[in-house]
């Protein structure tokens, strides 16, 4: 009978680790099906290389070649702005701060980590854009700057998490073994410490870069969405337009079933092979990074030559200088970009007679002054937005139904709805990602079966949400008729927010140690008794916090629920999860974009909505600290 | 004081040192002189602040937080906790090998240049020649003189501390401290680094942490007891083996506690 029991109950956690694995080919099915018809119809090379995009005009035109060229710039900015200031903060964290400061930086990255896209876009939108706008004296701020900057700010917080992580892992040995042969502390961080931890930075530059690629909302906002190239192409106030700002504008109003409809979803396919791309290089290299610890390992793998490394180095520092100097050509004119060339070659005209001790001065300011910009940015964006939302926020505001199209009246109905989304999909993502984690850590070893579930989890988790978006509208609202509904919102957002569940209870039920599930099954204990009563109580915590952190995320996505679940305006409540509902996110992004005269408002939602994510999340972060205090293993 | 060093000697000594982690007090009243040319050990029981005090010499207490010292360290009759001393600087004087093999993740060749580049020498020439020089010092150019451009992970452990060894050398510093290290070896790699400390006082200062009481007896020229954060005797290998003169030091070399 314990053993018919115990047969079933490891049936039901192995359905729900396949879960990942179905859901990615769903969506890549339901993506391949819906995009097929405009490959066949203007062909593969005319759809990627044709130079315009006008599926509206007569005749349409389906060339996604400029919105992968935008794609790919504002990329490009956004890592060339997100590499230094990531790299240095890293560093500045790592290695430079002192317990006391760092106790305070680091949560303040994460809650920079914690700001939702579209408060981002919001931001740039109405700060940013402006900035760009008066400060270069051109019509408009909406451009490729204003997307780089606001999509590197957003890249930040995974660049520095990753390399520091990284950089930590250092082994302390390397550091004493350089500065025991007079090395100075820059000189030892130079040549031993990045190199060693090369491979994990660079992870987390791919990384960050994923999530560049991936983002809709915030670039949608700010980057002025025309399907040009950038005519020169480094000129930075030129406006472009994303792959993914392209399916944010245009699913919404397009006829289903149209070659645009599936010119569309051709668009998120090209997208999501690119996504692909950069995670599996992703995965790759932190497999190496694993790989490498084992000593035996290490030395099957041929080592970058200083010379070799150096070469590498210097190359790829003098492309990062020629492409700041076209930019800043564009946006500066000739004679400043000759100024600081000149100065640029006149300091490496006499590097050599600079002492150790200076260049490690000069280092370490630079160090120190990426990471005082990372927190001044974080400093800017909160105290616009509160010091603006603070006097739009009353009891009415939080009470009451949206008027005159949200210029007026409050927020009550996008509060219920987010909070109705968040909790449904919450419902529906927790019992399959813990189970999920508990069949990846307790009932299997590793072999090729864990290894197809990770990898249906890691593609989940790169996938960009508004893929997710699409397929929940082609699959949930469509194929299966739910219409666009809480139903269908929420099981699209608890699909995107399953990854995070499943890998931090897979990290929460690792951290209980073997001796206690050795100490259960000696007492006769069978295995699922052992997993209820010896290993899931000790893992709670690290379960609650992955599942607070997911919570934060899907209460701040818009992406997802943009064609799935939300409706502008509507004064009631949902009925049932057949109905639309309003949330908080979505309020947000046509108040700033659809609504003129609304700027109150729009600062109360941003502020309502970042209060409600960054309270989630201190939640979370109170809860860690807590346990990493009481419980020691 | 000056007088007596000189009369003596001495090439690094301490005055009166103590030292504070936090609210530990770990080093009481050290008070040593380090003869050069010799090989110096440091024995007693685990915590008792033998590697600590080895640390003091190159300053690499530094790198803990919470560390406060007092009193003097000499190095050739100047102080190097006074305000103007380079740190750097001392610890190219002043090398050390650490108590596990830390080689960087880098080739052998590499591993040594590593220090003479940080010291701006560039040329190629002149490197292969420290590189060859230092692993010879070493013993260990023979058994990698066909593989320098590998992987020195890969090197076994006993390999590993010889090329921090030669890496040590390759800034040519005057005194080579060692922290345990054999520790982590087999018995034909530690008697191939005790053959080496005794070949290298010949040019060098070495002074060696150890928990291994025949090491210390057969290595050293000079051994200094430690117990509880205090020198509790210094003086001539021998006599500290064969007639210690103190009770405690008596006790710890004949086994009877440790």
């Amino acid at each position: 009978m314990t053993g018919l029991w115990e047969i079933l109950i490891r049936g039901l956690w192995f359905c729900t680790a396949i879960v990942a694995v179905v859901a990615v080919f769903f969506i890549l099915f339901f993506l391949v099906r819906d995009a097929g018809p405009i490959f066949s119809a203007v062909g593969l090379e005319t759809f990627l290389g044709g130079a315009v995009w006008n599926p509206t005009g007569s005749p349409p035109a389906y060339g996604t070649f400029p919105l992968i060229a935008g794609t790919l710039l504002v990329t490009l900015g956004a890592m060339l702005f997100a590499t230094p200031l990531g790299i240095g903060s890293a560093l500045y964290l790592s290695e430079l701060a002192s317990g006391r400061v760092k106790a305070v930086v680091k949560p303040a990255i994460e809650l920079l980590a914690g700001i939702p896209s579209v408060v981002f876009g919001f931001f740039g939108l109405v700060v940013l854009t402006n900035w760009i706008r008066v400060g270069f004296d051109v019509p408009s701020g909406e451009s490729w700057l204003a997307g780089s900057i606001l999509l590197g700010v957003m890249a930040l917080p995974t660049i520095i998490s990753v390399s520091e992580d990284a950089i930590s892992a250092v082994p302390r040995e390397f550091k004493e073994g350089s500065l025991a042969v007079g090395a100075t502390h820059w000189q030892t961080i130079r040549g031993v410490i990045v190199p060693s931890a090369l491979s994990g930075i660079t992870a987390a530059l791919i990384l960050g870069m994923g999530r560049a690629i991936g983002e809709t909302m915030a670039v949608m906002m700010v980057t002025g969405n025309a399907a040009i190239i950038p005519d020169p192409v480094f000129d930075v106030l030129s406006p472009v337009r994303t792959l993914t700002g392209t399916l944010g504008i245009e699913m919404g109003e397009v006829a289903v079933g149209s070659a645009h409809y599936h010119a569309l979803f051709g668009v998120a396919m090209v997208l999501l092979v690119i996504t692909l791309i950069v995670n599996v290089c992703a995965m790759l290299i932190t497999e190496r990074l694993r790989e490498k610890t084992t000593a035996s390992a290490a030395a099957r793998h041929r080592i970058l030559s200083a010379e070799t490394a150096e070469r590498l180095l210097r190359s790829s520092g003098l492309l990062v200088i020629a492409l700041l100097a076209g930019v800043l050509w564009v946006v500066a004119g000739p004679c400043t970009t000759l100024i600081a060339l000149a100065a640029l070659a006149a300091v490496y005209g006499i590097r050599e007679r600079i002492s150790q001790r200076h260049v490690q001065h000069v280092a370490f300011g630079f160090i120190f002054i990426s990471i005082l910009i990372v927190l001044l940015i974080l400093g800017i964006i909160l105290y616009d937005i509160i010091s603006h939302g603070l006097p739009a926020l009353s009891w009415e505001f939080l009470t009451q139904p949206p008027r005159n199209l949200g210029r007026e009246g409050g927020i009550f109905p996008a509060i219920i709805g987010t909070l109705y989304l968040v909790g449904g999909a919450i419902l529906v993502a927790l019992p399959i990602g813990v189970g999920a984690a508990i069949y990846l850590t307790e009932y299997t070893r590793e072999g090729p079966v864990t290894k197809i579930i990770r990898s249906g989890v890691d593609l989940l988790n790169g996938t960009p949400s508004i893929v997710f978006g699409l397929f929940g509208f082609a699959f949930l609202v469509l194929f299966l008729g739910f219409g666009v509904s809480l139903l269908a919102g929420l099981i699209t957002l608890g699909l995107m927010v399953l990854p995070t569940i499943i890998r931090t209870t897979e990290e929460a039920l690792r951290s209980v140690p073997d001796a206690l599930r050795e100490g259960s099954f000696a007492l006769g204990a069978t295995k699922w008794q052992t997993i209820q009563r010896a290993v899931l109580p000790p893992a709670l915590p690290g379960i609650l916090t992955g599942t607070i952190l997911s919570i934060g995320r899907a209460a701040g996505e818009t992406a997802p629920i943009l064609f799935t679940a939300v409706v502008f305006s509507r004064r009631l409540l949902p009925g049932s999860l057949s109905d639309p509902v309003m949330a908080l996110p979505y309020h947000l992004f046509i108040l700033s974009t659809n609504v003129p005269g609304a700027e109150q408002n729009q600062y109360g939602t941003a502020l309502v909505l970042l209060l409600l994510v960054i309270g989630v999340y201190l939640v979370a972060i109170v809860i860690r600290s807590h346990y990493r205090k009481t419980v020691t293993w | 004081m000056v007088n007596r060093m000189q009369e003596n000697g001495a090439i690094l000594s301490t005055r009166d040192l103590n030292l504070y982690y936090g609210e530990k007090h770990a080093l009481i009243d050290v008070s040593i002189d380090i003869r050069p040319n010799t090989v110096t050990a440091l024995i007693g029981p685990s915590g008792c602040g033998k590697s600590t005090l080895l640390r003091c010499f190159n300053r690499m207490n530094d790198l803990v937080g919470g560390v406060r010292t007092n009193g003097e360290c000499l190095f050739k009759g100047k102080n190097i906790y006074a305000k103007e001393v380079d740190v750097v600087g001392l610890r190219k004087k002043i090398g050390m090998v650490f108590q596990k093999p830390n080689p960087f993740p880098k080739s052998i060749y590499e591993n040594i240049a590593y220090g003479p580049r940080i010291h701006g020498i560039k040329n190629k020439k002149a490197l292969d020649e420290i590189v060859e020089k230092s692993l010879k010092s070493a013993a260990l150019w023979d058994e990698v003189s066909d593989r320098l451009h590998e992987p020195a992970m890969g090197l076994s452990g006993g390999q590993q501390q010889r090329l921090c060894i030669a890496r040590t050398l390759s800034v040519e510093p005057e005194i080579i401290l060692m922290d345990e290290p054999c520790s982590a070896l087999d018995p034909i790699a530690t008697s191939k680094i005790e053959d080496l400390m005794i070949e290298l006082k010949e040019n060098y200062t070495v002074i060696v942490v150890t928990h291994n009481m025949q090491q210390a007896a057969r290595v050293s020229d000079e051994t200094g007891f430690m117990y509880l954060g205090k020198l509790v005797e210094f003086g001539d290998t021998v006599q500290i083996f064969e007639r210690p003169r103190e009770e405690l030091t008596n006790n710890y070399v004949t086994g009877r506690f440790g």
